[in-house]
């Protein structure tokens, strides 16, 4: 019996058509940032904005702590509300792979896109940039689209250190993701908005992916941070 | 250190409480105009409500166009092969321009004095001009995610902020006309009695959501937010108001003009506390 689908853009369980998507195993992930680096140079992410991010948070009670790491990115919903919201059609779906992609030269700069977004996954490129002259319009994660297309996996897949990062076709069951969320309790975040991440992670910590959680006890030093951010940064 | 995160800001600044404030006060008072036409009363505002309307129309097109990040790509939203319907800023756009012609020709329908026309436009125009509040309510209740904006409240809630911030600003060009005050006092009152009851409702809803809700109810009832919210919109841009135009000096043109203060005040507070709240809960997450 096929899934069910809410939405016309949802492509679950429609034949023939690829599903990417990416498991993250938290049990393997070091926060070692390899990720974002390799995201960074893959795309020349400018300072101080983010594809991916890799959050952490120290959890327990001394002696038994640890960092519990929540690597971050675009989730590429199956039913996205960026795409809903864009009103000149910049933000699209690839129906085809499931991909959310941004038309730069479409893109006007509405930021509904953002407001739309549940996961924080998208940005306002900055006025100046060194090398891409891409600039003043909303980015976001692409799942790598032109290394995906050609064979290769993402940038932070490809460079995940101790194999936390799996990528690959939900639809094919063959593939390692689809073994992988089909036998391993798998989590997504803010399941209850109805967007039908196609980020999965093994392992994850309420403290982290609880919508919320992090307002309270917020740590001090954290909270001095964000008001200077919050001064420094407007879009 | 215990924690690390990277920081996020809100996706829509204060510029839109401001666009949501003046195409509220554009579309109410068109339809305050386009009442002339059938209401005696009203028609020593036809004209001045009218360019003050239109005023605030560019006015709102130009916030909306600077607060764009390609200014120059407003363009994109006019054109038919981008238009995007399941997009609330889709039919903004299209109801933006609809609603400046049917401006631009009700005006020349006054110039030249063709009442027939004029009215028909006037009724054309206002329906548009209800489309506005409407529209900008859906901008902020599509996004299933917000606690607050995600209400059937929100649409009608800016109808009524709209009416009374018109009304506010007609009153202040009724010049003491007694009938005239007396009509929009009704307004006011009809509005602001039917926006304190949405106003309790959106609270106690909110404050018994889930965790959002619980989180935007906090963040929006306390601190400088919860100052401008419950101060400025609950308290004195409700509740007193109210109060004001329900006691006997609420009835004479000092007391409708003091409430009409009080009203513009709170309708700009609780248009930007209902943008910000809900966005800075997010930017924790």
């Amino acid at each position: 019996m096929s899934e069910l689908r809410v939405s016309s853009i949802e492509t679950r369980g429609v034949p023939g058509k690829k599903r990417y998507a990416m498991v993250i195993d938290l049990r393997r992930c070091i926060g070692c940032d390899a990720c974002m680096v390799a995201c960074k140079a893959e795309f020349d992410v400018p300072i101080g904005v983010f594809r991916t991010w890799v959050p952490y948070k120290v959890v327990g009670k001394y002696p038994n702590v640890r960092k519990m790491f929540l690597p971050r990115l675009c989730n590429h919903c199956d039913d996205p509300p960026c795409v809903r919201a864009c009103p000149v059609g910049a933000t699209y779906k690839v129906e085809d792979g499931g991909f959310v992609l941004q038309r730069y030269e479409r893109c006007i700069g509405c930021k509904a896109c953002m407001a739309a977004c549940p996961y924080n996954a998208r940005f306002m490129l900055p006025k100046h940039r060194t090398y891409t002259d891409i600039t003043r319009v909303v980015d976001k994660c692409t799942f790598c689209h032109h290394r995906v297309t050609q064979g290769l996996v993402p940038a932070c897949v490809q460079t995940c250190v101790g194999r936390s990062r799996i990528f690959g076709d939900l639809s094919d069951p063959a593939s390692e993701v689809s073994y992988l969320v089909s036998t391993l309790p798998t989590q997504v975040l803010r399941p209850e908005e109805g967007t039908k991440p196609h980020v999965f992670y093994i392992g994850a910590d309420r403290n982290r992916t609880e919508y919320g959680r992090d307002v309270y006890n917020a740590p001090e030093v954290l909270e001095a941070d964000r008001a200077a951010f919050n001064r420094n940064h407007t879009i | 250190m215990g924690e690390f995160t990277i920081f996020h800001t809100v996706a829509w600044p204060s510029t839109y409480a401001y666009y949501f404030f003046v195409i509220g006060i554009s579309a109410a008072l068109f339809f305050i105009s386009g009442l002339s036409w059938f209401r005696e009363e009203f028609k020593s505002l036809r004209t001045s409500s009218f360019y003050i309307s239109f005023a605030l129309l560019v006015v709102g097109g130009l916030l909306l166009i600077s607060d764009l990040s390609q200014p120059m790509r407003f363009i994109y939203t006019l054109n038919p092969f981008y238009w995007n319907f399941t997009s609330p800023l889709t039919w903004g756009s299209i109801l933006l321009v609809l609603f400046g012609a049917a401006s631009v020709a009700y005006f020349l329908a006054m110039q030249k004095n063709d009442a027939a026309l004029a009215r028909k436009l006037a009724v054309v125009g206002s329906l548009l001009a209800l489309g506005l509040p409407i529209y900008t309510g859906f901008d902020l209740a599509v996004h299933q995610h917000r606690a607050v904006w995600n209400t059937p409240l929100i649409p009608v809630l800016f109808v009524a902020l709209s009416l009374i911030s018109g009304a506010a600003v007609a009153s202040f060009l009724a010049k003491g006309e007694a009938r005239l005050l007396a009509s929009l006092r009704q307004f006011m009152l009809v509005a602001s009695a039917a926006t304190a009851v949405m106003l309790l409702s959106l609270l106690v809803t909110t404050a018994n959501g889930g965790s959002a809700s619980e989180l935007t109810f906090m963040f929006m009832t306390s601190g400088l937010l919860g100052a401008v919210f419950i101060g400025l919109g609950v308290v004195l841009g409700t509740a007193a108001p109210l109060v004001v135009l329900l006691v006997p000096f609420g009835k004479q043109s000092s007391g409708i003009l003091l409430a009409s203060v009080l009203l513009l005040v709170g309708g700009m507070a609780l248009r930007y506390s209902i943008l910000m709240g809900p966005q800075i809960v997010h930017t924790y997450f």
